[in-house]
């Protein structure tokens, strides 16, 4: 405990990790520098917090010895002392001003040799807004920090984006802004930084870590849900999903979490075993309509995981696939028919249709029916025609109910 | 009122959904012009981004400002006791800067008082605004009034007064930004703007068919859009409690019915992302449910439940929104029903009218309209399924909402008028 600290040992073990951090640093050491600065990792008490509890004049300590990086080292110092006492918005703003002197530094170092250091710095500077954040919360303050957070990543994706040999960082800090406009609801910047990433002419996209383009494409491939592109959005997440560490299963899941929906509005289901080994059976039962023409299900189904559904903003994808529903259930009469009295199965009646959504409960009439098969023909889910006066949809012997095939409806 | 807190409420407010909002130049002069000034440079999510929209600054030069200039600050308050500033009024008589509506006996030098109302003022610079030029709450609530009255004049053309209350109201809107005032009475101001916006979009849809008006039609959208947009950041500023009225889930349900337009300019986030960050309890709300019904019975090509939702369940003011659109979804069922129909049975008009609620003699007009040939057979008439001359007109008839036809007798659920 800090009480139990005398002044000389405290002393000692922080000018032990200044020492530390200014020997990184002139010895090029990226990976020793990003272990000194991950400040929310911590645990609350350590031996550096301790010494910075029991000797509170540590700011004038780093000035003294290390002046030429007092702006790096007595914010830093601070962030520290003041996230081992919980006090997360002192420790943001702190760790803030350590950022900027540090990004200072970064851009005069003409090697990318800290890049791993600004990397932790990048990640830090998010985490310990979002602690900076729940706390201004609970205080009933304005929880301002993480926006700032943004700001401050936008300089060094300036500072990453440009020729040269710190290009390679930049999608790690690209992934790092798209997580804050995510959390924030702000996606509408990702905007101008994916623009940045891919009309990049001297740079190929292929070049970055992998791990950070798994990120880009979860992310950029969520966008384009929202935009219900779907083809673009299979391609970006199918993207994550093969070249995702397959160790990682909670990736994996997140990735699903979107795939899923937009495979199923492209026509391709999955098998309920991948539904169950990644617990993502809220997905079972909208499947299990789509195979059985079973509207109710599926209507049930969105209701009862709608307000899931609607936060992660796939809702409305799910809900579109209305139509492909109908179209099985459709095929389904048709098939039943076939057994019955095979010289008339491509003639079915409208009265039919309806009866059938009858026994599931919902309630629509012959009008109704003769719309939305209007609208499947028009679609292409069924091939035919119907026939108003005699109420029947007539089929065609040739492929009646046309796969999508990877194409959205 | 309360002037202190709206101003500690309006920085939640200007926090959300701006990156740096609060630092990078918010304040009052930043989301004057950024977010709701109803001014140039549209919203500050909005895309492509305006040099002048505190997001594309954070974006792209996110340097921070000195944390304390702007944001602590107090809001200007105004002092300006009359609709217009006595020092705009004599600039704009020796100007001959007054609209007709402005002018003493016809007068185009000559205003007063009670009939000069201060105008939008595009290029507005924080430096020389004067508090004697702002106009407080209570003076801009009587402007809202006194315009909305106009609307009942007959004494001019539509046009004219409507161009008027356009400009007027933006310029309301922008004296609320400068004082940064967030508080059910500007909600209330931003709730009649919406309302307007909805009125003269039903009207200017009727009443003209030239390109002349497709212009104000559009521009009129805009500002409809705009207006709605900030209304939500209102709502959204001004619930700690949650809890949400019935009007608000009205006010809400506008930009999902917004959507069945193909017409309107592109919305700033797309539908889902837009659901995702809406409170629960507004998107249960039975106006809510209502507009997300009809959205999906439209996807869905169910014409006949779309039609039968909206003439029983539509308030007055979501009918005045979509009788626009209307047209456009019947052409809609039109394109659909002649390209899945069977070539040798008619399908009589009298059967399509009932489900798309229109009357037989403006659906006969549509159907031309679309290229769709109309016979008669057995005295009925009726159009043959599978005609390729069918196209999606660029522009539509004019709307008249929802008729109903039953038992000899004929309602007509339309709002006539303003």
């Amino acid at each position: 405990m800090a009480a139990y600290l005398s002044m000389g040992e405290a002393h000692r073990r922080i000018g032990d990790y200044l020492s530390r951090v200014v020997d990184a640093i002139s010895s090029s050491d990226g990976a020793a520098l990003a272990s000194l600065v991950a400040v929310s990792s911590a645990p609350g008490s350590t031996l550096l917090s301790d010494a910075l509890a029991a000797f509170p004049d540590f700011p004038r300590l780093a000035g003294d010895r290390f002046p030429h990086l007092a702006d790096l080292l007595v914010p830093l110092l601070r962030a520290i002392h003041s996230h081992s006492l919980q006090r997360f918005a002192d420790a943001y703003s702190s760790f803030e001003k350590a950022a900027n002197a540090f990004l200072q530094e970064f851009r005069n170092w003409e090697t990318p040799w800290a890049m791993e250091a600004m990397h932790t710095v990048a990640l830090e500077i998010r985490l310990l807004a979002e602690k900076a954040d729940r706390e201004l919360t609970t205080t009933g303050k304005n929880p301002d920090k993480l926006q700032a957070a943004g700001s401050f990543l936008m300089k060094v994706f300036g500072a990453l984006a440009v020729k040269g040999p710190k290009r390679i960082g930049a999608l790690y800090v690209t992934c790092q802004l798209f997580k804050i406009y995510f959390r924030l609801g702000t996606v509408n910047l990702c905007r101008s930084v994916i623009r940045s990433i891919e009309t990049a002419r001297n740079f190929d996209f292929e070049d970055f870590p992998v791990k950070d383009k798994v990120t880009y494409m979860y992310y950029t491939g969520r966008l384009e849900v929202f935009n219900e592109n779907f083809l673009v959005a299979d391609q970006k997440l199918t993207y994550a999903l093969m070249h995702c560490n397959p160790q990682s299963e909670s990736n994996l899941r997140r990735i699903l979490k979107f795939l899923i929906p937009v495979k199923l509005s492209i026509g391709v289901l999955p098998k309920r075993t991948l539904l169950e080994r990644y617990n993502l059976l809220e997905y079972a039962d909208v499947m299990t309509s789509l195979k059985t023409g079973d509207l109710r299900l599926l209507r049930q189904a969105l209701d009862r995981h709608e307000d899931q559904f609607l936060k992660s903003g796939v809702y409305l994808v799910l809900e579109k696939l209305e139509l492909q529903v109908y179209q099985r259930l459709v095929k389904k009469i048709h098939i039943i028919q076939r057994q019955k009295e095979p010289a008339k199965a491509h003639q079915i009646k409208l009265d039919v249709v309806v009866k059938a959504l009858k026994w599931l409960e919902i309630d629509m009439d012959v009008d109704e029916v003769e719309c939305i098969m209007a609208c499947l023909i028009y679609k292409n889910l069924i091939k035919g025609y119907f026939a108003h006066k005699s109420k029947v949809l007539v089929l065609s012997k040739q492929d009646p109910f046309p796969k999508l095939n990877g194409k959205p409806v | 009122m309360d002037r202190g807190s709206s101003s500690s409420r309006g920085r939640g407010w200007q926090g959300r959904g701006h990156h740096g909002g609060g630092r990078g130049g918010g304040g009052w002069q930043g989301y004057g012009r950024g977010r709701h000034g109803g001014g140039g440079g549209g919203r500050g999510r909005s895309s492509p981004p305006t040099p002048s929209s505190t997001a594309y600054r954070a974006a792209v030069n996110p340097t921070p400002a000195p944390a304390c200039t702007v944001d602590d600050a107090a809001p200007i308050v105004g002092t300006c006791p009359d609709m217009c500033p006595a020092r705009e009024r004599a600039q704009r008589e020796r100007l001959r800067d007054l609209a007709v509506l402005e002018r003493v006996g016809g007068d185009p030098t000559r205003t007063s008082s009670s009939l000069a109302v201060k105008k939008f003022c595009r290029t507005i610079s924080s430096t020389n605004v004067m508090a004697s030029d702002i106009r407080p709450l209570p003076v801009l609530r009587e402007t809202m009034d006194y315009l909305l009255h106009l609307l009942d004049s007959s004494e001019h053309p539509f046009e004219t007064i409507h161009d008027f209350i356009f400009d007027r109201t933006r310029s309301i809107r922008q004296d609320l930004s400068m004082q940064n005032v967030v508080n059910h009475q500007a909600i209330q101001i931003y709730e009649d703007v919406v309302t307007f916006h909805i009125r003269s979009h039903q009207r200017l849809a009727r009443s003209c068919q030239d390109s002349d008006a497709s212009s104000l039609c559009f521009l009129n959208m805009e500002q409809l859009t705009k207006c709605l947009l900030s209304l939500f950041d209102m709502y959204h500023a001004i619930h700690e409690s949650d809890s949400h009225s019935k009007r608000e889930a009205e006010y809400y349900s506008f930009y999902v019915l917004l959507h069945l337009g193909c017409k309107i300019p592109k919305m700033v986030d797309s539908l889902s992302l837009w659901y995702s960050q809406l409170p629960p309890q507004v998107r249960q709300s039975k106006e809510m449910l209502l507009a997300r019904n009809l959205l999906r019975c439209y996807h869905l090509g169910n014409f006949k439940r779309f039609f039968c939702m909206i003439a029983a369940e539509a308030t007055d003011l979501q009918l005045r929104l979509v009788e626009p659109f209307l047209n456009e979804v019947r052409a809609r069922a039109l394109m659909y029903f002649n390209h899945s129909g069977y070539k040798l049975q008619h399908h009589p008009l009298e059967h399509l009218s009932e489900i798309l609620m229109i009357e037989e003699s403006e659906l006969e007009t549509l159907c031309r309209i679309c290229g769709l040939e109309i016979r008669t057979s057995e005295g009925m008439k009726a159009f043959v399924p599978k005609q390729t001359s069918f196209s999606l007109p660029t522009s539509m008839p004019q709307s008249n909402g929802i008729y109903i036809s039953r038992d000899e007798k004929s309602i007509v659920i339309q709002v006539n008028g303003l």
